[in-house]
């Protein structure tokens, strides 16, 4: 085994297993041959489970849609639209403001409640961008493209398992 | 004896088990749906082994996956995902067997699905001499080897010490004894091929 400073590199390669032989892995092949003929799994559960997995997407902790509201902002630059989004979830209130800007794309201004550092993604289909929000809870994404998006907020690096778990959003249309 | 097919290195499948782990993790439904493609068969075997019936088996392995997502972010390495899910498939194994529903040993198709000797009608599956010895060698074993092999002979390579010491039953136990049940089974083996000899 080649020597490593990471103890879970040793994990890894199990460098414990050094006891089972040839022999030994060639039972365990053959147990896993013969089992895989008489025993075989359904061949579509695999798909089962993944489609029951898309259905309830990837965190514990789903935000609801609480409030949306539309304003015009009429401005020196002509009517402007911006929305004012609300997502609840049991530990967060997450509320973000999408303003268009002059290049198609839209900025995103976001605060959460209670005021706290953490990991913010925005995922949309193509890619996920990332931001962090600072003590007072505040991120901001400047140009992010229109489209179907959500948000998932993450413990900050930090404190990485401390304060909560992760929240998602529903997908809302930017 | 039997030609297993040369699996990918062990650190080789680590580090893309590990990516799709991290992948999984910040989101991507495709890294997870390659997860459990990966390790589904895996879990479909753990829940078998416990003796549920098909149906539940599957209902089990969905269940477990299911609760992954909720465990997902807590899950640092591939070999601790592997073991969470063998022990979470096998206790939620056994909660449902203990609901006490169809549990019948005669629910268990797959002990009577090999002829001991040659294979015959097309239904049956068929296996080389090898397999039929080790199989007959296997079916001898105690029911808690003969688990325990059948989730092993499932688990990752890399992943056989922190499954086995979970379950608390060394494969290979520390020390130059191995493991019980594998010696049990090189020992039936050796006295089938000494048999056949005389």
């Amino acid at each position: 085994m080649k020597p490593s400073d990471d103890p879970l590199d040793e994990l890894l390669d199990g460098t414990d297993f050094e006891i089972l032989d040839d022999t030994d892995f060639e039972i365990l092949e053959g147990i896993r041959a013969i089992f895989g003929q008489v025993d075989p799994m359904p061949a579509g559960l695999p798909e089962r489970v993944r489609f029951s997995l898309a259905m309830r997407g990837l965190e514990a902790e789903v935000a609801r849609l609480a409030a949306e509201e539309d304003s015009r902002l009429v401005g020196a630059r002509g009517a402007e639209q911006s929305r004012t989004v609300t997502f609840d979830s049991t530990s967060l209130t997450i509320m973000i403001r999408i303003d268009s800007n002059k290049n198609g794309t839209v900025r995103i201004d976001g605060w959460l409640a209670p005021p706290q550092r953490r990991e913010i993604e925005l995922q949309n289909p193509a890619e996920t961008l990332g931001a962090s929000s600072d003590e007072q809870g505040r991120f901001a994404f400047a140009d992010v493209p229109q489209g179907t998006a959500r948000l998932v907020v993450r413990a900050a690096e930090q404190d990485e398992g401390g304060s909560g778990s992760a929240v998602v959003t529903p997908a809302i249309v930017l | 004896m039997m030609n297993a097919t040369a699996p990918t290195g062990p650190s080789d499948r680590n580090a893309r088990m590990a990516d799709l782990l991290d992948a999984a993790q910040g989101g991507s439904e495709d890294a997870l749906g390659q997860i459990t493609a990966e390790l589904s068969p895996m879990l479909w075997h753990v829940a078998r082994a416990t003796g549920l019936n098909t149906d539940d088996a599957e209902d089990v392995v969905q269940t477990v996956w299911e609760r992954l997502l909720f465990h997902l972010t807590d899950i640092r390495f591939a070999p601790a995902l592997v073991s969470w899910l063998v022990v979470t498939t096998r206790r939620e194994a056994w909660r449902v067997r203990s609901k006490g529903r169809r549990q019948l040993p005669a629910e268990q198709e797959w002990l009577t699905a090999v002829p001991d000797q040659a294979a015959g009608t097309e239904e049956q599956v068929v296996l080389d001499e090898q397999q039929r010895a080790l199989w007959r060698a296997v079916r001898q074993l105690s029911e808690q080897c003969q688990e325990l092999l059948r989730i092993v002979a499932f688990v990752p390579r890399p992943d056989y010490q922190s499954v086995s010491a979970e379950l608390g039953m060394p494969v290979g136990s520390i020390g130059p004894t191995r493991g019980r049940c594998l010696a049990k089974v090189r020992a039936l083996l050796a006295d089938e091929l000494d048999g056949r000899r005389a």
